[in-house]
């Protein structure tokens, strides 16, 4: 046979760069994930896994599936862009479970947006809470559904 | 002793290799199962990442600063407590110049304490000496050409089909080169998991047709979300290219960011 007849260190050669790019591909198939490639240089499979991250805040549609009549009186004065849960705190436990009850809310939050500040827009309504009826709650006199609303 | 090369040796040989050949598809087959059952059930179903084009733009003059956004992001995103965040707000205070100094601004002053997440201390000059004073969101700026993903070793981190900047966590071996690589300091090192960590754009929120939890609780829609690939009626996000002039920040560095800010000054840009 004319393989027999090639000198052996061209055989033992050949032998060797096939085991090795061999044994290559048998560990390349065995390692790749099997999403690689899917859209790119990565494994596919990764973004449904950051996409599995549970939620926990819920959404304004969730909110108004039971709550229609607020979001509905919302939606016609001033905070109309607020979240529910920007407020409330995050909803989904509720959702899930609407024993689970929301955060009570003091008003204490009031000032996180309307407290006055030289960095924030002129537009912006903005009080000294030292100055502006201090140690009464802001929901005495105000309504946060609908502030332009007096009592 | 029969001679290695004899044709019943060969063809044996042959024959095992093409049974090898013959059931690498099955322990393909059997490796996807195996993942996909890994793969939580949670995971939203029917989303097609090449049929969207995620972007989201920020209008500085509706900021108040008021942290909401910082607050979710954290909380959505389970980002550990201390000085790690995934969005965060910065406050600018340009100075005015100092009279017959020649110069049109003055020094400019930027902080971000907590994220901006509770609030900021006294301004660091008097009030009347403030020429102009702002907040800036800051995120992910979702670059075209993003530094993050071309210095990663291991390609744990991506441009995924639908605009997100992401991280494969299970790649990822916690080296740090992408946060260096970051023009705009958007990564860091989880403590716990010691992986790096980004902004997603609530990509679990978002595949699910949620929006993301800053933009859900920014209470004046200074945070636009937006889908360049379905647009919708009145798309706010379309609104606000028409409406507005928009500037990318440090365009200079040829990233292309895909987070567009409207009323950018010379100092945030």
């Amino acid at each position: 046979m004319k393989l027999t007849k090639m000198p052996p260190q061209v055989v033992r050669l050949v032998l060797l760069t096939v085991g090795i790019v061999g044994s290559y591909m048998v560990a390349k198939f065995l390692l790749t994930p099997a999403s690689f490639g899917q859209y790119g240089f990565y494994r596919g499979a990764a973004l449904m896994e950051i996409a599995s991250h549970p939620i926990s805040l819920a959404g304004q549609k969730a909110c108004a599936e039971c709550h229609s009549d607020e979001v509905e009186l919302l939606a016609r004065f001033e905070h109309k862009t607020l979240s529910c849960e920007g407020c409330h705190g995050f909803g989904q436990a509720h959702v899930d479970n609407p024993d689970v009850k929301m955060e009570v809310l003091n008003y204490s939050h009031c000032v996180k947006c309307h407290e006055a500040n030289p960095s924030r827009p002129k537009w912006h309504k903005q009080i000294n809470p030292k100055e502006h009826y201090p140690g009464d709650k802001c929901t005495e006199c105000h309504v946060p559904h609908a502030p332009s609303e007096v009592p | 002793m029969s001679n290695p090369l004899s044709r019943r040796n060969v063809l044996g040989r042959l024959g095992a290799l093409a049974a090898g050949l013959a059931a690498l598809p099955v322990v393909k087959t059997a490796k996807a199962a195996v993942q996909k059952v890994l793969v939580s059930s949670n995971a939203p179903k029917g989303y097609d990442p090449t049929k969207h084009k995620w972007v989201m733009a920020i209008d500085i003059n509706q900021c108040i600063g008021c942290g909401s956004c910082v607050e979710a992001c954290k909380k959505e995103n389970k980002v550990p407590e201390g000085p790690y965040f995934r969005t965060w707000v910065e406050r600018y205070v340009i100075e005015k110049p100092k009279p017959g100094s020649g110069e049109a601004r003055g020094q400019t002053h930027v902080d971000s304490p907590n994220g901006g997440m509770r609030g900021y201390p006294e301004l660091p000059v008097a009030k009347e000496d403030i020429q102009h004073s702002f907040f800036v969101p800051k995120l992910c700026n979702l670059c075209h050409h993003s530094p993050c993903v071309q210095v990663c070793p291991v390609g744990a981190t991506f441009d995924a089909p639908d605009g997100a900047v992401l991280i494969d966590p299970k790649y990822c071996i916690g080296c740090g080169f992408c946060i260096q690589a970051c023009p705009y300091g958007c990564r860091f090192l989880n403590p716990v998991t010691k992986v790096a960590e980004k902004c997603t754009l609530c990509y679990h929120r978002i595949t699910r047709g949620l929006q993301p939890a800053c933009v859900e609780v920014c209470p004046t829609q200074a945070r636009i979300f937006g889908d360049l690939k379905n647009p919708i009626p009145n798309d706010p996000i379309q609104e606000f290219y028409a409406k507005h002039r928009v500037s990318a920040l440090k365009a200079h560095l040829g990233t292309e960011p895909r987070v567009l800010y409207a009323g950018a000054d010379r100092e945030v840009q």
